[in-house]
């Protein structure tokens, strides 16, 4: 029994190495499922959740934002920190993590999101072709203060 | 008499602890500098395949196939599809957008820049905690040595003639940039 817990001890301190924590530390006990914030984000603006997911991608300059995957194919989530508090670093790319944050709506004006669409096209080595945006987009981002990744 | 030899012991002694920190402060200052030029804690490769004869039947079978067909070593870490077309891989250092309607493979690897990555974590305060407080003692030194520095010399090469000089001329230069600047 001594050394069942003993072993217990050992493997839930290797656990805790693994994790490693940025920002403040995480208050809320259930996370919030991407897809369902998705599916009606003006139900969740300015409201403080966790969410839980694969990082998908880190600013590659200054580690100040990543994308966290949905538990739905096609869907991400953008978690913005701020510059210099928190920064991501490039190894956290593909790792699990939970992230806490207030949900904010960023809305783009018309030239904003014509620049934006163009810089995805360049990116996704795609044409761009300004006739197909039609209106100024919308996002929904999580603005972070703490998260947990599993390094 | 006994303040200036006090002043110059403090000031030799100090500036030997700071040389350590100075060094990597001033070569990461030097690093994130430029970081609109380039990232100062990673180098990024990418590039480019084509992958034929994957069977894209089921996402797990992508993934094994896109790696074993790439000739990697290494298992991944799990893997998302980002969009209908693309399935995201992810392993150690390395990941692989695979396009299943191009079968098209980009792949891009993360390596950490060997020293300036640990420099920059310092310097930009990454750690927080206790780092902050260390290095909030090692700012102190730095205007101990500054100021102390003013005092070193006596007469015409100290403070009465060359050293008022060059000390306007170091405040006067950021006084003027700043004032282009803003």
């Amino acid at each position: 029994m001594k050394k069942f817990i003993i072993a217990v001890l050992f493997i839930s301190i290797l656990w805790a190495a693994d994790t490693k924590n940025f920002g403040e530390d995480l208050t809320l006990k259930e996370t919030t499922a991407i897809s369902t914030i998705l599916e009606s984000p003006e139900k969740y603006v300015d409201q403080k959740v966790m969410v839980e997911g694969r990082v998908l991608d880190v600013c590659k300059k200054r580690g100040c934002w990543i994308t966290v995957s949905s538990d739905k194919d096609f869907e991400s989530i953008m978690v913005k920190v701020e510059d210099g508090v928190i920064v991501f670093p490039q190894e956290s790319k593909g790792k699990m993590a939970r992230v806490e944050g207030v949900i904010e709506k960023i809305e783009f004006s018309m030239e904003e999101t014509l620049a934006k669409e163009k810089h995805e096209c360049e990116k996704e080595g795609k044409e761009f072709d300004a006739s197909k945006v039609t209106k100024p987009d919308v996002m929904y981002r999580l603005k972070a203060t703490g998260a947990a990744i599993e390094m | 008499m006994k303040v200036r030899k006090l002043l110059r012991d403090l000031h030799r002694d100090i500036g030997y602890l700071a040389v350590g920190l100075t060094v990597i402060f001033a070569v990461s200052g030097i690093a994130v500098n430029h970081i609109h030029d380039w990232n100062p804690n990673y180098s990024i490769e990418t590039s480019e395949t084509e992958l034929n004869g994957i069977d894209t039947s089921a996402i797990e079978k992508i993934t094994t196939q896109v790696i074993d067909k790439l000739g990697i070593e290494k298992k991944a870490d799990g893997w998302h599809r980002v969009n209908p077309e693309v399935v995201r891989i992810f392993l150690e250092g390395m990941t692989i957008d695979y396009n299943i309607h191009t079968s098209k493979a980009r792949i891009e690897q993360v390596n950490s820049r060997f020293l300036l990555r640990e420099f920059n974590v310092l310097h930009l305060n990454e750690p927080k905690q206790a780092w902050t407080w260390f290095s909030d003692f090692y700012a102190v030194n730095l205007i101990f040595l500054a100021i102390s520095g003013m005092f070193l010399l006596k007469g015409r090469k100290g403070m009465k003639w060359r050293g008022t000089w060059l000390v306007t001329i170091g405040i006067i230069l950021p006084v003027l940039f700043l004032i282009y600047y803003q």
